[in-house]
């Protein structure tokens, strides 16, 4: 599996008035692609602390004292702010603890549910117009430069270039209006069964009104691929809905209706199915449709959609696509080529500072002098026609300036005589050997990136260039894809129903107060859901719901990972909630991990202390006997104990508990448990009889469902 | 387990509660005709979903409201009448000119004023609430004493010595040092400050305790200490609890009865066993479909049972109320469905 984000060694204090508080004390894991990891600790532990640093977003006396977090080849712990702005919401989103604080109490739900959808429309339309117009500029420039000296081909790769610039505008304009009568289609298929639940229901008051949206929306969902137009049946249907539907309270007849609204959802249903086992590729139609003069009208080619996609393939394939994809993979190999070539003196030059960089004494002039010679090289060497962005190379400067200045300071520090207060505090705290690992270590992973890109030199470029051709089509959808406010608001209204808020479209102008805690966290729910995000952070999502709610939102997040390869990270202390959510476990308790393992691993045989305690306190419906809760309160993290730190509180710690930190002991490939009882010489313990009889009655429930 | 409460006298009867909030005639029905009764010594479990009123009813018995109909009896006395719905019942009276009805009703009307100003809120110190959040419900500005010892003082015992060593008592019962009681709430840790919320509670020697979700707002291993404590507290001092909450595991453990509300509404209340062994309102089914288990096998199997009420029950025939489908269970029902729940059940 693709491993999406890795945490290493990862070390975060904060510095207050009593002190440093050590809030994470070197933990380390890793996440996979569609994978959900669950964070389980007490309030205290931790837990919040690292979510938020993979969102950028501590507290300002957060100190990072070491480790990093990897996502896509950047380290998030050391890229600047710009560079999270693209990160934030957009591939990483967060769903926050406190439903309150999270809401702005002056702004209307709906307006705070569509502000980040009409933003980010509108920076995406800008940000793909940009992206296109620049790639086809570097292209055009790049073939210009491979064809040197052919004028005959390069005036013919120009005029390529200004056939794909119009065409790609025409397809677009096709595929958007498709695409906006496709989500009407969606929409008047829910909202018709909702009314039909109406009418069953007897809600006379809002039935006019909701046959009224349904027949809009039915009449929007028109367009020549879904349903025409001039298709009489759909329209007289559809008509018949609207007077039925306006008559409904004076006639109280429920059933033609019903019976209507039903043939209206087979109906789009079966247009629905046909179009998901084929749908039109507006691609080669905008070209045929473009190009060619005697071209056939839409409604001629929609009667067969299969037929229509094969024939203009075949008709851009021999016009133009051909001569084309030779003139990209022609651009793309030079431009490949030439930054291999600098990647290697990058390389050359890199290994030249790293040797600078482990001399005793470093001149600080000569340091940034080298430095900034390295980068401008680094940045030289990228190849800006490739389509999978290199962020190790991207993120290089700024990840290096990041540890250069921390480098900076801390010899400013050093050299100074007198201190002041702060500065002395700063003082102390630093780890000198630290700040020049760290510029190392930024340099090392450089290295080590373009050894592994230089080991397999590429040769072939024609998939290459289909590629190109598919991300250009991607970008010019982008520059069409409009959000407006009414889309904005449809959207937002249909994340309010898939949340469990009712009457949305009333709730949708109301304030944060006017919602209660439930509806709130939903509310903030719907919001983060809202951006399509790689990872979505989860603290503490439903503690504050009740159960049909909480299973309703996770079952919400369930169904997105799987949909969209979500990958989670969700944090909780209820270990109900995990069981059904998790696919691994990290059980943290004063800022470390305790106990790491699969989901089955740690609930049906969990080896820390810790987590026996955990299970233990919590009832299920079966428990009777008394609950065994945790004696005490987790340690003051100003002075981190000694010992293991659950010691105080563990009625099996050892005498050595006390002296000495526990490894991480490995039980299988797949669980480690940091506790001395996992040591050979320590003596056997049971855990509570309250988890194993758990974990029997678990294991002979499976037993008998499996007969 | 049958209840081994059922014999004790009850402690308190709540008669068609409504609760309606915004005018008499479009509004918010929080809480819509209610009945149920407490056993002395019983746990009545309340649970719903956000929004059903489970927190208002306890509200309106200990008369943080003025309830819009129906009657709370305690101990025998009532102490609150709802007077807006009387008032339209007279105004319909006036209007049929039924005489005795409206002498009636004015009799009724004259006397639950009185009741309702005799018995204010601060006069019915044996029934005690514990609130949800134990950061908001304590007032920063007094410390622990002051905070436990308010309502003795209130009471007008001036005796400081016998206050203090009152305070110091309840401190010991809930597990607190007396070193604890010069300090102020920001001082604890969430588990902590929910104990101060029960000393508080229980100073006064309540009969009847409102515990409204006093253990959502706090972590697992404290949950278990809370409820520890108070499982403690009802065999000490002999408590009677309702116990508001959400978390159906944690009711099943503590309660000895639930009831289930949906929408102001009680819609099934029987002994947490039975409740659990045979759920009969589609709500019930639905809400413990949704709990979870700490049991990833079974987990990735649970489907939970989706309640649209308007596919779920067919009213059009006879509407329905609360049945005694079989002994001391009830459901919201109307006959129809009563027999197919009493088929379903055998």
């Amino acid at each position: 599996m693709e491993k999406i984000l890795d945490v290493k060694n990862l070390r975060i204090s904060f510095r207050t008035n009593n002190g440093r508080v050590k809030a994470v004390r070197d933990i380390s894991f890793d996440l996979n692609k569609g994978e959900t990891i669950a964070i389980v600790g007490e309030s205290g532990s931790g837990k919040s602390v690292t979510a938020r640093a993979m969102m950028g977003i501590l507290a300002p006396n957060a100190i990072v004292d070491g480790g990093e977090i990897l996502y896509d080849g950047m380290d998030l712990m050391k890229i600047s702010e710009e560079e999270f702005h693209n990160l934030r919401g957009n591939r990483i989103s967060m769903i926050f603890q406190d439903p309150l604080s999270s809401l702005n109490p002056i702004v209307k739900i709906g307006k705070q549910l569509t502000e980040a959808m009409i933003l980010n429309g509108k920076s995406s339309q800008k940000d793909a117009k940009n992206i296109f117009n620049n790639m086809t500029k570097l292209l055009e420039e790049t073939m210009v430069k491979a064809y040197a000296g052919n004028e005959d081909k390069i005036a013919k790769a120009k005029a390529n270039v200004a056939v794909l610039k119009k065409f790609i505008e025409v397809s677009n304009k096709y595929e958007f209006e498709y695409n906006q009568a496709y989500d009407m289609l969606e929409s008047c298929l829910m909202n018709a069964e909702s009314l039909r639940i109406e009418i069953i229901g007897k809600k006379t008051a809002v039935v006019p009104n909701h046959a009224k949206k349904v027949v809009e929306e039915a009449k929007r969902a028109c367009n020549p691929f879904l349903i025409s137009k001039d298709n009489n049946e759909y329209m007289t249907l559809v008509n018949m809905i609207a007077q039925e539907g306006a008559a409904y309270p004076k006639t109280g007849n429920g059933e033609s209706l019903t019976l209507h609204l039903e043939e209206l959802k087979t109906m789009l249903s079966e247009v629905k199915a046909a179009r998901r086992k084929a749908s039109p590729n507006f691609f080669t139609l905008g070209y045929y449709i473009g190009f060619e003069p005697n071209a056939k009208s839409l409604d001629e080619l929609a009667q067969d959609v299969e037929g229509m996609n094969t024939m203009t393939r075949t008709y851009i394939d021999e016009k133009f696509m051909t001569a084309f994809l030779e003139d990209i993979a022609k651009a793309l190999e030079l431009a490949y080529l030439d930054s291999v070539e600098k990647k290697k003196a990058a390389v050359a030059h890199a290994e030249d500072v790293l040797s600078f960089l482990e001399a005793d004494s470093i001149d600080i002039k000569e340091l940034k002098k080298k430095l900034d010679a390295l980068v401008k090289d680094v940045e030289a060497s990228i190849d800006r026609l490739s389509i999978t962005k290199d962020s190790t190379a991207y993120t290089f400067r700024s990840a290096m300036n990041h540890a250069v200045e921390t480098y900076i300071y801390a010899m400013h520090l050093k050299n100074k005589k007198h201190l002041s207060a702060s500065e002395k505090i700063a003082f102390e705290n630093t780890d000198y050997n630290l700040v020049v690992t760290n510029m190392q270590v930024c340099v090392k992973r450089l290295v080590e990136d373009y050894e592994l890109q230089l080991q397999t030199i590429d040769t072939d470029f024609s998939d290459n260039a289909v590629d190109m051709i598919d991300y250009l089509k991607a970008q010019g959808a982008k520059m069409v894809y409009r959000v407006t406010k009414s889309m904005a608001k449809n959207r937002a209204i249909q994340l309010m129903e898939e949340v469990g808020i009712p009457e949305a479209e009333k709730r949708y102008n109301q304030y944060p107060f006017e919602f209660s805690g439930g509806m709130r966290q939903r509310i903030v729910i719907a919001i983060a859901l809202s951006a399509n995000p790689d990872i979505l952070i989860c603290d503490e999502p439903t503690t504050a719901l009740d159960v049909t709610i909480q299973s309703q939102i996770l079952e919400l997040i369930n169904k997105l990972k799987e949909e969209r390869q979500l990958s989670v990270i969700f944090i909780t202390h209820d270990l109900g909630v995990v069981a059904n959510m998790a696919d691994k476990i990290a059980v943290m308790y004063a800022g470390k991990i305790v106990e790491y393992g699969t989901v089955d691993d740690v609930f049906y045989d969990p080896k820390h202390p810790y987590t026996w305690a955990l299970l233990s306190s919590m009832p299920d419906i079966y428990t009777e006997e008394r609950l065994e809760s945790i004696p005490g309160t987790p340690p003051d993290m100003t002075e981190p104990p000694v010992g293991d730190a659950f010691a105080a509180r563990n009625k099996y710690a050892l005498k050595i508990d006390f002296e000495q930190q526990p490894p991480m002991f490995k039980v299988s490939d797949t669980h480690y448990a940091a506790t001395w009882l996992l040591h050979p010489e320590a003596p056997k313990v049971e855990p509570p009889r309250i988890v194993t009889e758990r974990i029997e009655r678990m294991k002979n429930m499976e037993a008998q469902s499996n007969e | 387990m049958s209840n081994r409460f059922r014999d004790a006298e009850v402690l308190l009867e709540v008669q068609n509660l409504k609760q309606y909030f915004g005018s008499m005639r479009a509004n918010v029905k929080a809480v819509d005709d209610v009945s149920f009764q407490i056993h002395k010594g019983e746990v009545l479990g309340v649970v719903g979903e956000s929004g059903c009123g489970k927190t208002t009813t306890g509200r309106s018995i200990i008369k943080l409201y003025d309830i819009t109909g129906g009657k709370v009896i305690f101990n025998g006395e009532t102490i609150t009448v709802g007077i807006p719905e009387l008032k339209i019942k007279l105004k319909e009276a006036r209007k049929n000119g039924n005489k005795e009805e409206v002498a009636r009703l004015k009799k009724e009307i004259k006397e639950g004023k009185h009741i309702n100003k005799t018995h204010t809120s601060r006069d019915i110190n044996k029934i005690q609430m514990i609130f949800q959040d134990p950061v908001a419900s304590l007032n920063p500005r007094m410390t622990v004493r002051e905070i436990i010892a308010e309502g003795l003082t209130i009471r007008g015992i001036k005796d400081k010595e016998y206050v203090n060593k009152r305070v110091l008592e309840m401190l010991d019962l809930v597990g607190l040092v007396p070193e604890h009681a010069d300090r102020y709430p920001h001082e604890f840790s969430g588990g902590q400050r929910q104990r101060i919320g029960i000393a508080r509670a229980i100073v006064l020697e309540p009969e009847l305790i409102i515990a409204d979700e006093p253990i959502s707002a706090l972590d697992v291993s404290i949950q278990a200490q809370v409820i520890n404590l108070l499982n403690e507290l009802r065999e000490k001092m002999g408590l009677t609890i309702m116990f508001v909450a959400h978390d159906l595991s944690v009711v099943k453990y503590f309660s000895d009865r639930i009831a289930v509300m949906y929408f102001g509404k009680i819609v099934e209340l029987a002994d947490a066993d039975e409740l659990f062994a045979n759920p009969c309102h589609p709500y019930t089914k639905s809400l413990l479909s949704a709990i979870p288990f700490p049991d990833p096998h079974y987990e990735k199997k649970r489907k939970r049972i989706i309640y649209t009420p308007e596919l779920d029950h067919d009213y059009s025939a006879e509407g329905p109320s609360l049945r005694e489908v079989s002994p001391n269970h009830f459901v919201y029902c109307n006959t129809a469905e009563m027999e197919k729940y009493q088929a379903e059940m055998k």
